[in-house]
């Protein structure tokens, strides 16, 4: 009798463990989106700070414009249906994403647009063009994240 | 023995108008952060900077008053002022009392520091970015972000602490603390030497140095941080290999 119950609770409680586990192990798309946009954002600052520089390095912000024009593509693949608010894992991704997906994808191609945009300036010499296009990267950021990230602050 | 209360000037016109300043600022750096309006931020933040470094220069040549070696004492003093024994306890306190001192330096500090670590913060993307950012790492001006944003809190902190000091002294010391602080003037039970307020001549020059500090940080702190204003950007030269 003991142990019939015990062997009941075991039965019920293992599938609810392991289901437990699944929903603990976040999807693998917030880490991955999480790294790409950090390693933008190190992109960015890089590139503006040697706007300030009293010699900027050409080479630099070419590898900048680089790193930024690669990340910007796969920024569309990190969002899979599930990886929103309502996953219980810690983000700022909005629910609007999957609710108005024409207008993420046309905040993506505008960020894919714009890096390639900055990657043409950046193999000229023409630093007053390189700047205008990374302030246009620097716009498709901030177009993005006003309507599809949780404000901060 | 009873003087005719007379009012004795002791806070001067520098040491009232940074006061308020303060007062005036700390809501408004709030509130332009928190809305999101940095532009705005970073130039209340540079106006934040000239009045804290105005003040603690003020500190070494103000008014009696106003200078850290009258204000602020040792544990001695704090001690005797908090169980009202011995001579600091007794007598009248023109200025700061040996605890409130302290309280002015550790506001100074917090907001002087808080300056700093807006200098070289920038916001989440690295896009908005203190006037000082580009001398840091990326990890550095993160760990800068999160720390302007708890010392906010602990300046918080301190600002309650200040009004119920305040509140404290009026309710209960029937000792009305605010209006000395607009008028620079107290009334003293008893006859009190009033001290010497310093030329204002001297404010403004304090007040001059703290505002050219405040612009070549705005520039970026050239040629550190930034080339001059009037340089025109050079292109590092480029390899072969750069093209490729
Ligand atoms: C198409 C929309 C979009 C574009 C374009 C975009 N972002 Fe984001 N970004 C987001 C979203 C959504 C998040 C929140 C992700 C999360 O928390 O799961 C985010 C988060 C970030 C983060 C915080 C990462 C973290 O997890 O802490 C950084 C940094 C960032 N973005 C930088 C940038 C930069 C720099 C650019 C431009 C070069 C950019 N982003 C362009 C949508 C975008
Ligand atoms: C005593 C003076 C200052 C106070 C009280 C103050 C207060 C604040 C507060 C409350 C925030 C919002 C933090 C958050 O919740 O995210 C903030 C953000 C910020 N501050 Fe200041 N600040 C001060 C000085 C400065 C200065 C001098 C600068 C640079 C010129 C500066 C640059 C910034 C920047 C760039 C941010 C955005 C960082 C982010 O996105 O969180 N601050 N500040």
């Amino acid at each position: 009798m003991q142990f019939s119950k015990l062997a009941v609770c075991a039965a019920l409680l293992l599938p609810a463990t392991a289901m437990v586990a699944v929903a603990a192990a976040p999807h693998p798309a917030f880490k991955l989106r999480h790294d790409n946009f950090e390693a933008m954002g190190r992109a960015m600052k890089s590139t503006f700070d040697q706007f300030k520089k009293p010699t900027p390095n050409l080479a630099t912000i070419r590898k900048n414009a680089n790193v930024l024009a690669a990340a910007a593509t796969k920024v569309k693949g990190h969002f899979p249906v599930g990886t929103g608010p309502e996953a219980g894992v810690k983000t700022e991704a909005l629910a609007a994403i999957w609710a108005r997906p024409a207008d993420f994808a046309a905040a993506t191609d505008r960020l894919v647009d714009t890096t390639k945009g900055l990657q043409a300036a950046a193999a000229g010499t023409d630093l007053a063009k390189i700047q205008a296009a990374a302030g246009a990267v620097g716009g498709s950021c901030k177009n993005c994240h006003d309507s599809f990230r949780k404000p901060r602050g | 023995m009873r003087e005719a209360a007379v009012p004795v000037k002791l806070w001067d016109l520098p040491v009232r108008l940074i006061h308020w300043g303060f007062v005036v600022l700390l809501p408004l750096l709030w509130w332009s952060a928190e809305s999101g309006r940095l532009g705005l931020h970073k130039t209340f933040g540079l106006v934040m900077l000239t009045l804290v470094v105005t003040r603690l220069l003020w500190g070494l040549v103000g008014s009696p008053t106003a200078r850290f070696d009258g204000f602020l004492r040792g544990p001695r003093a704090i001690l005797d002022y908090l169980k009202g024994r011995g001579e600091t306890a007794r007598a009248p306190v023109v200025g700061h009392n040996p605890l409130g001192g302290w309280s002015v330096m550790a506001m100074l500090t917090l907001l002087g520091a808080q300056v700093a670590l807006g200098l070289v913060t920038q916001d989440v993307d690295g896009l908005e970015s203190g006037p000082l950012n580009s001398l840091v790492s990326w990890d550095t001006a993160e760990a800068a972000r999160e720390a302007h944003e708890l010392l906010f809190n602990l300046i918080l902190a301190l600002v309650v602490l200040h009004l119920a000091a305040i509140a404290f002294y009026r309710f209960v010391r029937k000792d009305d603390l605010v209006r000395p602080m607009v008028t620079g003037r107290r009334r003293f039970s008893e006859a009190v030497a009033p001290p010497h307020l310093a030329p204002l001549w001297r404010a403004a020059l304090c007040a001059v140095l703290a505002a050219a500090l405040a612009g070549w940080v705005w520039l970026g702190a050239p040629p550190f941080g930034a080339r001059y204003p009037w340089d025109q950007p050079a292109l590092a030269p480029l390899d072969a290999a750069d093209y490729m």
